[in-house]
């Protein structure tokens, strides 16, 4: 045959037990021509535009998870981040955009669409202060809109008080969307080195720099590699690294493949492969599980961090191997109401935010979907907020803070979303002040590693 | 041959480049005719190179017993699916089967196909998954 037998078995295998599936292809649209001065026109074309493009991007998704036997979980769109071309928008203007987004997603069928965005690593324009003085009510008053805002980056350092404005609005948006565990939260995303072409909503955008239209595709499977870490038994580590690797390798050519094939059927570009490994709630669909199986009795003991590290360098190798237009975040997440295998670890106590944010160190992308006490103080989740950034710029890599500042609840209550959001466990946060530090405002200046020249 | 899209658009700027503004039908019918005829299927995969292939790969496995084989086989040669190639184990209760074959010349599509053999796994009690070769051509070859 032309193909062994046992080839096809293990695709089979991937697919139908190990519930390897292409977990987002996002289609990337630029919103930059929909500018104008009244609003009403704005949002109209908005809307057309996102409708023009988006309206067979459902339709052809599920054309091509049925010819190729792949699924693909999620259908969604990123747009220009929407702080920039109606930057001489007002509050209220900001947020009747949102429903325009919301309405325009709802009608063709998706469930998220991200970009409510702004990018304010250095300063921020008029504009920008208003977006995110929108961002509570705009994710209060819709389903599908995620929101993000780029504080910080390697090449201008940490914007101290974007990241306090920041997390004023989280605390916001906590309390107004109390009546659904805080969701609005899980929906906003602070980053460090944001990247351009990432397809995995909350966090993403569409970047000035990419083109009109384009196709992103976010692969998954930690299924997969959890099962050939098992079938490899008792392996020295760099056999580990090597097995990791070439099951990475395989997964990451068949959702290149099913990402061509979705831009080819919308006569789009296609972008990039994100090769991360992004579990979700289901049984065996856990990075907290992989390492495990690696050898940790739990996640948080000592050598999770290393054995996360080596997991992380082990998919993109294999990426970097099996596609030559890899981008986004590429890398393991460690959500922790994404992931069974981590929501058990917190509840057994054996997880803490401090043992996450190193985890974040090695990984992609963050303290990600982790729920703490409402009554946390604005300044700690500043505080929060402003260490990672510190990992995400002192390494050059990206990091983010998902974080649910649970309104009403305190540790050891639960929120719980279902689907895909999962459910997280409401975990300790020090309550230490850092109020001092916060309000001291101004940007911690860039690191020496920003001077490339 | 399956025609694609693209290919009936080439035929018809071409023969309307021939014939000119003023070709009657027929003028038209018989020019497309013999442009099929003489079409270079070389050309075609130069030109067309997203013109995929329709090869399949047909999955089977459950509880062993016999008819199988014969009952997919016969459902595949209804619809008009070519069979390239067939491999089947069998481990104690179980079996296995693989098939490659060929839909090019079925007037059904793949999502057709996936529907009526649905139909033959559910009547067999056993799993049939069909799949387009990419899938499998990406994955395991360089």
């Amino acid at each position: 045959m032309q193909y062994e037998f046992e080839e096809i078995l293990e695709t089979i295998r991937m697919t139908e037990i190990e519930h390897f599936d292409i977990r987002t292809v996002t289609m990337g649209i630029s919103l930059r021509d929909c500018s104008d001065r009244n609003i009403k026109v704005t949002c109209q074309k908005i809307y057309d535009k996102i409708i023009r493009y988006g309206k067979n991007h459902v339709k052809y998704a599920k054309e091509i998870e049925a010819q190729y036997g792949i699924s693909i979980a999620n259908k969604r769109v990123s747009v220009t981040p929407i702080s920039i071309p109606f930057d001489s928008c007002k509050e209220e203007e900001f947020v009747e955009i949102a429903r325009t987004l919301d309405k325009a997603a709802a009608d063709i069928g998706i469930d998220y669409i991200a970009g409510y965005s702004a990018l304010v690593q250095k300063g921020m324009t008029n504009g920008e202060r208003e977006l995110i003085n929108s961002i509570p009510l705009a994710l209060a008053s819709t389903k599908r809109v995620c929101s993000s805002v780029n504080v910080a980056s390697t090449k201008t350092g940490i914007n101290i008080d974007a990241v306090r404005l920041m997390a004023e609005a989280i605390k916001k948006t906590a309390e107004l969307t109390k009546d659904h565990d805080s969701i609005g939260c899980a929906k906003l995303v602070v980053f460090a080195n944001a990247v351009e072409d990432n397809p995995f909503v909350a966090g993403a955008f569409h970047g000035v720099s990419e083109p009109e239209v384009v196709l992103n595709v976010g692969i998954s499977g930690p299924g997969v590699v959890l099962d050939a870490i098992r079938e490899a038994g008792r392996v020295d580590l760099q056999q580990l690294a090597e097995v990791i690797k070439k099951t990475i390798f395989k997964i990451t050519r068949a959702g290149e493949l099913i990402g061509r094939k979705v831009a080819e059927k919308n006569g789009i570009p296609f972008g990039i492969v994100d090769i991360s490994l992004a579990p979700t709630p289901a049984e065996g669909d856990s990075i907290g599980d992989i390492l495990k199986a690696m050898g940790l009795e739990d996640v948080g003991a000592p050598g999770t961090t290393a054995a996360l590290a080596m997991l992380n360098d082990a998919v993109k190798k294999a990426g970097l191997m099996a596609s030559s237009s890899v981008g986004g975040l590429s890398g393991a997440f460690i959500p922790v109401s994404e992931d069974m295998g981590m929501i058990r670890a917190v509840q057994n106590g054996n997880l803490t935010l401090e043992k996450l944010e190193a985890m974040t160190a090695v990984c992609s992308v963050g303290l990600d979907m982790i729920a703490i006490p409402g009554d946390t103080p604005v300044e700690t989740i500043a505080g929060i907020i402003a260490d990672e950034s510190a990992i995400g710029v002192i390494n050059d890599k990206t990091t983010a803070v998902r974080i649910i500042p649970a309104f009403g609840k305190v540790v050891g209550d639960f929120v719980d979303y279902g689907g895909l959001l999962g459910k997280a466990p409401v975990m300790e946060v020090k309550k230490l002040c850092s109020s001092g530090f916060i309000n001291r405002g101004g940007r911690i200046p860039a690191p020496m590693r920003s001077l490339t020249n | 041959m399956k025609i694609t899209e693209d290919i009936i658009r080439k035929i018809t700027l071409e023969t309307i480049e021939e014939l000119g503004l003023g070709a009657t039908k027929d003028e038209i019918k018989n020019a497309v005719r013999s442009k099929i005829e003489t079409m270079n299927v070389d050309n075609i995969d130069l030109k067309n190179k997203s013109l995929d292939s329709g090869r399949v790969i047909l999955t089977s496995f459950g509880l062993n017993k016999p008819g199988i084989v014969a009952a997919v086989t016969k459902a595949l040669a209804e619809n008009g699916c070519d069979i390239l190639d067939l491999s089947q184990k069998i481990m104690g209760d179980f079996f296995t089967m693989i098939m490659i074959i060929d839909i090019t010349a079925s007037p059904k599509d793949l999502s057709e196909v996936q529907s009526e053999m649905q139909k033959v796994a559910e009547d067999l009690k056993i799993k049939i998954y069909l799949q387009h070769e990419d899938v499998f051509r990406f994955m395991h070859r360089i």
